[in-house]
This record gives structure tokens, C-alpha cells and sequence, in this order.
């Protein structure tokens, strides 16, 4: 078989490079391991009856660019942008909710603190024009700070010129902000502790850190500037699940010509004079192509996939530092009727997400165990329940509980994951009975993703949600170490298109829409 | 009432940066004023006869940094200063085995081989590669930080020198210089050493002073630290002062009043005066007050803008910057007067291992634990210790045959969750002479007398606002051109006529007497420029 480019894999990254690159004009050829297109973006039945959105279960959301460019909303995909966005349930039975009206959140803010509900739309509207600036650095390919291109340099200069646009005030935020703990950030601006664990939480998502370790608000500015930088964090589902998105994207990648392949899992790399000529499948057909671009992890696509010889040793030492350990689970839950949470008023506030981490002590104490190698007994939770706004994933009457659990660490410090995951389950159930008692008898059946399963069933090295830590020393030009950080690696025709490359995790496309630029301008 | 003559400049606070600031003023011609509250001079390098016959370095124990060009410039050893090294580090184990760090290289080699021999090889690798990245760092050391958001042309192109500098680098020391930026400092060691305990040490020196753990992002840099002083060239990159930390002081001092600079002790300041939006003096507690042309705060940002400075003289803006500010003390001091020297289990008997730094910091966990506890609080049951015993280096200090023992202890949090440090001044003294006698069980029967420091302490003494031993935490969003707040960190302040010289500016703390130097320097800069900008 022969094509212009070879994706590997076929998550969000890759589909989106995909259909770029067939609308670009070139022919590629997306090369999916398992059955399923979708990656971590998937919706499978976990339970007979009962489907969910088993890893991901927010959209980044998609880049409205690539949306608009692959005419997605043609191929199906539907947004579902719930009201309150956020709704974090207090043990002591009170409950806040965001939305997307900042007034609206003011207000409920200000059952807890009037200073906090007149700090909020100042928060609200410093954070939108950061992130309207940010945004931008997101579309960027990071400059090649040895040869400094023209090409580089123009959208680099309009992201220099942006941000001084701001404002020395803002400016000198945005910098102070950036290396900060997202706990110092957080607390500067509210007084309410479950407001603070709130804003917080969103630096800690995803990362091996706690809401005290520095560069966490680098984390909330580069995920919030991939929202719509709303002070609640936006919160995005898809009807049918996040394999709908990625079925979309599939479509329209097919639309413009794109093969998709599943079922097929590449082995290696086909290297000829030099040069990345294609790959070979598990069982020996070799597939040809002027160019491969992986949506497979940096870690996995050059250490494993790669001769490692081709690479110079010191980037070999590189590549393996760079950091993947995930720290993140999901537990699916299959009920038989929708749970109370009592500090709910009404069934329509849990349509969003629910936050559960009661203040940032406890966010950070969960963390801490996880830094022995532990698995947190009182874990922070980004809780959705999809079938409140799609009842099409469950049998009538019933409900799907999707549970994102933070903190539990690939490299566990006893015990293997396969005979450990039911602590998780168990972690989670005894978290959610302190706000929505009885919620265990509800359970009817449920799965558990640890960070191994993460990585033995989608792939993803040390089970990583964003295929590598988005610290600071791993982002931008950083991302996944310097001079590989522009999606271009130094073998000719091989390119890097994950979530390991800027702008980082998310369901956003957002790597594969700026790598298929970059292939384009080579190949093209 | 206005009292004796007028002066082109008053330094408040006599600490090292006070007095470097008050020399290079002096030394340019301008008339200076030193006012400082204590009866001694030095602030937090100070040495004091805590108890008949044994001075203590009370607070600050080591030299590390002091800028070459200000020993030079003032002449510093024909004022008294000499330092004396610092050899090696010495590190007990639970199970009775220990690290030592000498000097020496070879035998440091040695040593490490026999924990380790990978890390005895990338040992020597990662040393060439901190001093490659020294030699960057170093020259920021020595500048005054540009302001990214001004069009102060010359700023910005030092700015981008610097920017220059590092896109010619090798990809390999960009790569390493940007890890140590951002990382912690037990991740970076991660990726050069395995024995825990060497990587344990050796992170301790990025967590020093600051409320972070050493897995804390931002704590790596600090690494450098150590490699700095090997290319200066002058000394050795850790020392002792003989007389303690307070004869580097003292010899400032005498450069100063060499220069002509008059200096006060036991003058407290009571406010800052303003007319017109300027500076223009100090009012002392009786009322008295001194004009002058400028007047520089070695105070920290909290003592200089919320309680010198009268209310309404800066704008609200800068004092909610300034109410950011984060100081966080984390540390504290237990000096030991002492019989006999401490005999650890792992080493027995006296020995050249006594007379470098002694460090309890037995692995990372143990490390990353102390910090846990303070978190949430607490002081660490199992603190991070550094010990100097300078009356092994300098006998001076000591009757003979007795010694001073000082201990440098993180973390005691400034905020307690419960209690008060008043309460809980012996509780943690006990809680370290019971982590050393872990160690060397003869401790406790050769204790003569001991002071015990915690940073409310600090902060009642020497004015080190919650007792942070920097003047504020050295944490990436408080450094170069952010330090101590956005905008002014280039020695002055909205209030025309005052500026900042102490460690809350750019470089920031330890005895290194940068923030001092360059401050005088832009204050020279802008009296030069006839008058007060």
C-alpha cells in the first residue's frame, strides 16, 4: 500500500491531521490499532446497556478553527454545553455552581462571600483577555530558536506584539502568573475555599503535581485559553459521547479523500537511506509514504517504533526523560436511577461537571499520597453525568456516572494496578457516599481505567492523559524536548502530531492541526 | 523637629546589603548616613556572644555568593575579611553508613563509587555541566533586570542579549538550562544520579529558605548555586568568615567608614518622610527627623512600604502588589554551645568530616516529608538539618576546647495551624537535638547552653518579615525582573527620592551584596542625571 502520509493512530490528533492533510490536497492513510477510531476520545458499552465516554468525557473543546475547516457539524457532531457549567458540592451540604454568565455566578458566589462575588467578573474578564492572547500562542508552530525563520518569526511577532498589547498590567500577571502555584493564584484573588479548590483544581488536572507545586497555573492559563476563557472553565460534551467527535472527525478526514484503517497496528518504522519511508504493520505489511506522522506518543513513536540508532544518543537520553507517568483513572459507573447529591437544589445542577475536592488542602493532601506512590483515599473527582442531557447512553431511567480520579500513579509503590484497581473504585464510591449517600447502591456495573489499563488498552506511555507532563520544562518549543518541539524531527519524512507536542492534551486537535501545517509546508 | 545636617543619602538598616550600598554611595562622593536599630551591625549577618566566651554566627552561617567585584571594589581583606573554607559535606545515614562530599575531588569520587559507581561517573559529567550553565547564569547576577513592559531601549537589549546568549548556546546546555529554570530539584538529580541519599543532599540546596518541597517545580536552580563560586574564582564556593558571618559586616562597614560614611547604631527609624511625592528624610522615634537627597530601605518591601512609609504616599495599586509579596518563613536557627564535639555512630570520633557542613538529609522522601508536615502547618517532626561547627575552622569563637554548634533547620512555618511559636520555641528545639542525637547519641550530655530561633523570632529581631531569611521567597514568580513586584525591580519605588537595596530585589538573598551594589549604582545613575527621576 502507498500513500502521501502515514498517521498513526487514530485519536483526535491524528483524524484532525488527517483531514487537513487530505484537504490540503495530500493522500493520507490513518492507521488505527484498535477496532475503534477515537484514541482516548472514545464511546465503547462498558456495561451491557450502558455507554460512556470511557476515558475522556469533556471536549477541550475541538479548536473552533479545525471545526469550521472540517465542516464538522455536517458530519454530525453535536455540542452539549450544559448550565451550570460547574457545580461543587460541599460536604457541610452547601453546593456553588458556575456558569457561563458571569453575573450568574457572582451571584451564587455571594452566598459565600459578597468580596469573592465582587472579585469574580474582574476574574472572569482578566482571564478572558489573557487567554484571547494565549489562544493565539496555541496556533502557533514554536519557533526554531537556532535558525530563526521568517515564516516563524511573523506569528511570533503578532503573539509579541499581543501580548504587549495587553498592557503593562496584564502583561506582568501573565508573566507572574505563569511559574506560579496554581494554589498562590487561586487564593490571591478568592477567600472562599471551596471557590479557591475550584479555580485550583483546574491547574492540577492532568498533571503529577499538586495544586502548591509552581508552574499548576501555567496548566489552568493553556487549558483555559483552549476554552473560551471563562472564569468557570468551560465545560463541553457531545452528544453520543466523545467517540461522536471522533466519529465526526473520521468522517469529514474521509470526506476529503483521508483512508482510515482499524484494526491495524503499526510496529515499526520503515527506514530507508536515512529517511522515514513508511511503516510496517504487526504481521509484516509494509505501508509506503513520503511522510509518517504519529499521533502515538513522542516516547513510544521514537523508542519504540524508531531504530534507535537513527537518533543521536543524547536525544535517545532525552526522550527518556521525558516525564509520562500518568497519575489519573476513570471509573464508569453503570446506575440504576440518578443519585441524590444533597447540596444539589435539582437534578438540572448536575448537568455539568461536579467538582469534588472541598478545598485545596484536601486537593493537595490527595496528591500527597500519590507522590509516595500511594493511591489517594479521598482523591479529587471531575465527575459528569452524561445522560442527564443524552439519555440515548443508557437503558431509560438509568445513568451513566463518569468519574475522572486524581491522584493515582502509574508506578505504584506496592502492589500491581491489575490487583489494585478495585481500591480505586472503592476510593471513589467512599468519596461520592460523603456527598450523595447511597450512591453505592445504585451501582448496576462499572469499570475501572487505572493509568496501566490506560496504557495497556489506548497506548498512552505510563498511561499519561496528555502522552507527557505539561510542566513547564515540557512545554512550547520544550514540547516534547527542545528541538523536537516543532513537529518536525531531525529524521527526514518522520513528524510528531500527539498530544505530546504544543499546545499539549485536551481534546482539541490542536497538535494535529498545527503538525498537518507544518507537513503541508513541506510536503506540499 | 529637623535636627543636625542634611545628608545626600540614608541607608536604613545596617545588614551587608545596607552597608555595600552605603560604601559604593560614600566612595562616589555623596555624603551618607547608616541608621541601623540594633546595637550591632550586620542584621542577619551578624556575630554574637549569645553566651560568655562563644559567638555565634546567629543567623546567616555560610558565605557563599559575595560578589568578587565588591571584595575587590572595597577592598574588603584590608578591612578584616577572610574567609575560610568550608570543606566538603558530610551526610549520616540511619544505617550507620554516611556521604561525604570533600573538596577533593578524588575522593569525593571514591566515595560516591561506593554508594554508586554510575553516579561516581555521571557525578563528574554533571559537574562540567553546572559550571557550563554557572557561567551563564553568573553575569545575571551582576545586572540590573531590564523591564520588559517599558521602552527603556537599553533594557531591552540586554534583555535580548540575554536571549542572544542563549540561542548560541549548544542545544544540549539550552535543554539543561531550561530543565533548571523550571524543575525540582530532586526530578533534575533524578536524571543524573540513583542513591538516594546523594540526590538528597544535593536537593537540599534548592529547597534552602523557601516553603517548597524538593519536588517542587522551581527548586533546581538553586543547584547552581553551588558551582557559582568555583568559577569566581576568589574562593571557594562555601566558606566560613573567620569571626563569623558578622566580620564580613564589620569589614563593609569599615570600608564605608573609610569612605566617610557615619553610621548609627541602636536608631530605629520610625517613618519615611514625603513632601510633594518625594522622599525627603526620616523621622526617628523621638520626633527628630534627618533630611536627605534619597533615602534606601534594606528593609524588606513589607517593613519599607506598609510601616516606614506614611499612608497615602504610594499608590494603591503598588501596595496590593506589595501585599502579594510572599515571604513564607520556613526556617529556623538552633545555635548550641558546646563541651565537647558530637560523635556520630556512622563515624566515630573526631574528624575532617566535623568541619564542613553536617546535613541531615538522609534521602528524598525523608526530605519531601519535612516539608509535608509544614504544609499543613506544622514544624517537621524529622527536619531537614545543616550543621556548621566553625570552632573546628576558627577558634576564635569558642572558649578552649569548647565549640559552637549551629544548626540551620527547615521547615518551621511562620503560620503554626494551632498554638504560637512562643509556645512552641522549646518543643521545636527538642524536636532537633532529638534529630541529631539520632545520629550522634552523645549530643544531649554535651549541650552547655542553646538558642533556639524560629522565624517569629526572626521576624521580632531583625525586622525579616514572617521570618523569611531572604526578604521573600526566592520562587519563580519573585525573581529578576519580578522581584519583589512587577515593574520595580529596578531599585526604586513609585515614591521618587526612595529605593529598595536589601535581598527583596534582584539577586536576592544570602550574603552576596548585589541587591546593595546595584542599587547604589541606579542611585548614583540618577543623581548623576542632576536629581531624582
Amino acid at each position: 500500500m502507498k500513500a502521501d502520509v502515514v498517521v498513526i493512530g487514530g485519536g483526535p490528533n491524528g483524524l484532525a491531521a488527517a483531514g487537513l492533510l487530505a484537504k490540503g490536497g495530500l493522500e493520507p492513510i490513518v492507521l488505527e490499532r484498535r477496532e475503534v477510531v477515537g484514541g482516548a476520545a472514545v464511546t465503547e458499552e462498558f456495561h451491557p446497556g450502558f455507554r460512556a465516554s470511557t476515558v475522556a468525557h469533556t471536549a477541550g473543546p475541538l479548536r473552533s478553527k479545525l471545526v469550521a475547516a472540517l465542516e464538522l457539524h455536517r458530519h454530525g457532531l453535536e455540542w452539549t454545553l450544559p448550565e451550570p457549567r460547574v457545580f461543587a458540592p460541599h460536604p457541610d451540604g452547601r453546593g456553588l455552581r458556575l456558569f457561563g454568565d458571569p453575573a450568574r455566578s457572582a451571584a451564587e458566589i455571594a452566598r459565600f462571600s459578597p468580596k469573592d462575588a465582587a472579585r469574580y467578573p474582574e476574574f472572569h474578564a482578566a482571564l478572558g483577555r489573557l487567554c484571547a492572547v494565549l489562544g493565539r500562542l496555541l496556533e502557533l508552530t514554536p519557533p526554531d530558536i537556532e535558525r530563526l525563520d521568517l515564516r516563524d518569526l511573523f506569528p511570533l511577532a503578532g503573539f509579541g506584539w499581543a501580548l504587549r498589547r495587553l498592557g503593562r498590567e496584564d502583561g506582568q500577571d501573565l508573566m507572574r502568573w505563569g511559574p506560579m502555584a496554581v494554589a498562590d493564584f487561586a487564593q490571591e484573588w478568592f477567600e472562599t475555599p471551596l471557590l479557591a479548590a475550584v479555580i485550583a483544581a483546574r491547574g492540577i488536572q492532568g498533571m503529577m503535581a499538586g495544586p502548591w507545586s509552581a508552574g499548576t497555573t501555567a496548566n489552568l492559563l493553556l487549558q483555559a485559553a483552549a476554552g473560551d476563557g471563562n472564569g468557570a472553565g468551560s465545560t463541553v460534551l457531545v452528544k453520543g459521547g466523545l467517540g461522536a467527535l471522533t466519529t465526526a472527525l473520521a468522517s469529514a478526514a474521509r470526506g476529503f479523500g483521508a483512508v482510515i484503517r482499524t484494526g491495524a497496528p503499526v510496529e515499526r518504522l520503515l527506514q530507508r537511506d536515512g529517511k522515514v519511508a513508511g511503516v510496517v504493520l504487526a504481521g509484516g505489511e509494509e505501508v509506503e509514504a513520503r511522510a509518517v506522522a504519529s499521533a502515538v506518543d513522542p516516547q513510544r513513536t521514537l523508542l519504540q517504533m524508531l531504530d534507535p540508532a537513527t537518533l543521536d544518543p543524547e536525544d535517545v537520553l532525552r526522550i527518556r526523560n521525558f516525564r509520562t507517568s500518568g497519575m489519573a483513572s476513570k471509573v464508569n459507573l453503570a446506575l440504576s436511577r440518578l443519585p441524590r447529591f444533597e447540596a444539589a437544589r435539582d437534578d438540572a445542577s448536575l448537568h455539568g461537571r461536579i467538582h469534588i475536592g472541598p478545598e485545596i488542602d484536601a486537593l493537595e493532601r490527595a496528591f500527597d499520597e500519590a507522590k509516595y506512590g500511594g493511591i489517594s483515599r479521598r482523591p479529587y473527582l471531575d465527575v459528569t453525568i452524561p445522560t442527564l442531557s443524552d439519555p440515548a447512553l443508557a437503558p431509560a431511567g438509568r445513568h451513566v456516572l463518569s468519574v475522572y480520579v486524581q491522584y493515582t500513579p502509574y508506578r505504584l509503590k506496592s502492589g500491581s494496578w491489575p490487583e489494585r484497581a478495585g481500591e480505586v473504585a472503592e476510593a471513589v464510591l467512599a468519596t461520592l457516599e460523603e456527598y450523595a449517600p447511597g450512591l453505592r447502591g445504585l451501582v448496576v456495573g462499572r469499570q475501572v481505567l487505572t493509568p496501566w489499563h490506560l496504557e495497556a488498552t489506548y497506548g498512552t506511555t505510563g498511561g499519561h492523559p496528555s502522552h507527557g507532563e505539561p510542566s513547564l520544562d515540557q512545554l512550547f518549543l520544550a514540547r516534547p524536548f527542545l528541538g523536537f518541539g516543532r513537529y518536525r524531527t531531525p529524521v527526514p519524512g518522520l513528524y510528531l502530531c500527539s498530544a505530546g507536542t504544543h499546545p499539549g492534551g485536551g481534546v482539541t486537535g490542536g497538535p494535529g492541526a498545527n503538525a498537518a501545517r507544518e507537513i503541508l509546508r513541506d510536503l506540499a | 523637629m529637623r535636627v543636625g545636617a542634611s545628608y545626600d543619602a540614608i541607608v536604613i538598616g545596617g545588614g551587608h546589603n545596607g552597608l555595600v550600598s552605603a560604601a559604593y554611595l560614600a566612595r562616589a562622593g555623596k555624603k551618607v548616613l547608616v541608621l541601623e536599630r540594633r546595637h550591632v551591625l550586620g542584621g542577619a549577618a551578624v556575630t554574637e556572644e549569645v553566651f560568655p566566651g562563644f559567638r555565634f554566627s546567629v543567623c546567616s552561617y555560610v558565605v557563599s555568593l559575595l560578589r568578587p567585584e565588591i571584595i575587590r571594589e572595597l577592598d574588603l581583606p584590608r578591612h578584616g575579611l577572610d574567609i575560610l573554607p568550608l570543606d566538603g559535606t558530610f551526610t549520616p545515614m540511619p544505617n550507620r553508613d554516611h556521604l561525604w562530599r570533600m573538596s577533593d575531588h578524588a575522593r569525593t569520587r571514591r566515595e560516591i563509587y561506593r554508594h554508586s559507581p554510575t553516579d561516581a561517573e555521571a557525578y563528574d559529567e554533571y559537574a562540567k555541566a553546572m559550571v557550563e550553565m554557572a557561567r551563564f547564569v553568573k553575569p545575571i547576577l551582576s545586572m540590573v533586570p531590564p523591564d520588559p513592559f517599558s521602552y527603556d531601549v537599553k533594557g531591552l537589549a540586554r534583555l535580548g542579549g540575554l536571549g542572544r546568549r542563549f540561542q548560541r548556546l549548544p542545544r544540549s546546555q539550552q535543554h539543561r538550562l531550561l530543565q533548571l529554570m523550571t524543575m525540582s530539584a530532586s526530578d533534575l538529580l533524578d536524571q543524573w544520579f540513583e542513591t538516594d541519599v546523594l540526590k538528597a543532599t544535593m536537593s537540599a540546596s534548592g529547597i534552602i529558605g523557601t516553603f517548597l518541597g524538593v519536588r517542587s517545580p522551581g527548586t533546581a536552580y538553586v543547584l547552581l548555586h553551588h558551582y557559582m563560586g568555583e568559577i569566581d574564582g576568589a574562593f571557594r564556593s562555601w566558606g566560613f568568615s573567620r569571626g563569623g558571618t558578622g566580620a564580613i559586616s564589620l569589614a563593609i562597614a569599615g570600608a564605608a567608614r573609610e569612605a566617610g560614611v557615619e553610621i548609627r547604631t541602636e536608631s530605629p527609624v520610625a517613618r519615611i518622610k514625603a513632601r510633594g511625592g518625594r522622599a525627603t528624610g526620616v523621622v526617628l522615634p523621638n520626633g527628630d527627623e534627618i533630611d536627605a537627597d534619597v533615602v534606601l530601605s534594606s528593609a524588606d518591601p513589607r517593613v519599607t512600604f506598609e510601616r516606614l512609609c506614611e499612608p497615602g504616599a504610594l499608590p494603591a495599586a503598588f501596595l496590593r502588589d506589595v501585599g502579594r509579596y510572599k515571604f513564607r518563613g520556613s526556617s529556623g536557627k538552633v545555635n548550641l554551645a558546646l563541651d565537647a564535639l558530637p560523635d556520630f555512630e556512622c563515624r566515630p570520633g573526631p574528624g575532617a568530616h566535623l568541619r564542613g557542613a553536617i546535613s541531615i538529609s538522609p534521602g528524598v522522601e525523608y526530605m519531601e516529608r519535612a516539608y509535608d508536615e509544614a504544609k499543613y502547618g506544622d514544624f517537621s517532626r524529622r527536619p531537614y538539618v545543616d550543621i556548621v561547627i566553625p570552632s573546628l575552622t576558627d577558634p576564635s569563637v569558642a572558649p578552649p576546647g569548647k565549640h559552637v554548634l549551629s544548626c540551620f533547620v527547615q521547615y518551621a512555618p511562620y503560620k503554626l495551624r494551632e498554638g504560637t511559636w512562643d509556645e512552641k520555641r522549646e518543643a521545636f528545639g527538642d524536636n532537633v537535638i532529638d534529630t541529631l542525637a539520632e545520629y550522634a547519641p552523645n549530643l544531649r550530655s554535651i549541650i552547655l547552653h542553646r538558642q533556639v530561633l524560629t522565624p517569629l523570632d526572626m521576624e521580632r529581631e531583625w525586622s525579616l518579615s514572617e521570618g523569611n531569611i531572604f526578604q521573600g521567597e526566592l520562587s519563580l514568580e519573585q525573581l529578576f525582573f519580578l522581584r519583589p513586584v512587577p515593574g520595580w525591580a529596578r531599585y526604586r519605588s513609585p515614591l521618587a527620592g526612595l529605593y529598595l537595596c536589601g535581598s527583596a530585589t534582584h539577586p536576592g538573598g544570602g550574603i552576596m551584596g548585589a541587591p546593595g551594589r546595584l542599587a547604589a549604582l541606579e542611585v548614583l545613575r540618577d543623581l548623576g542625571r542632576g536629581g531624582v527621576r
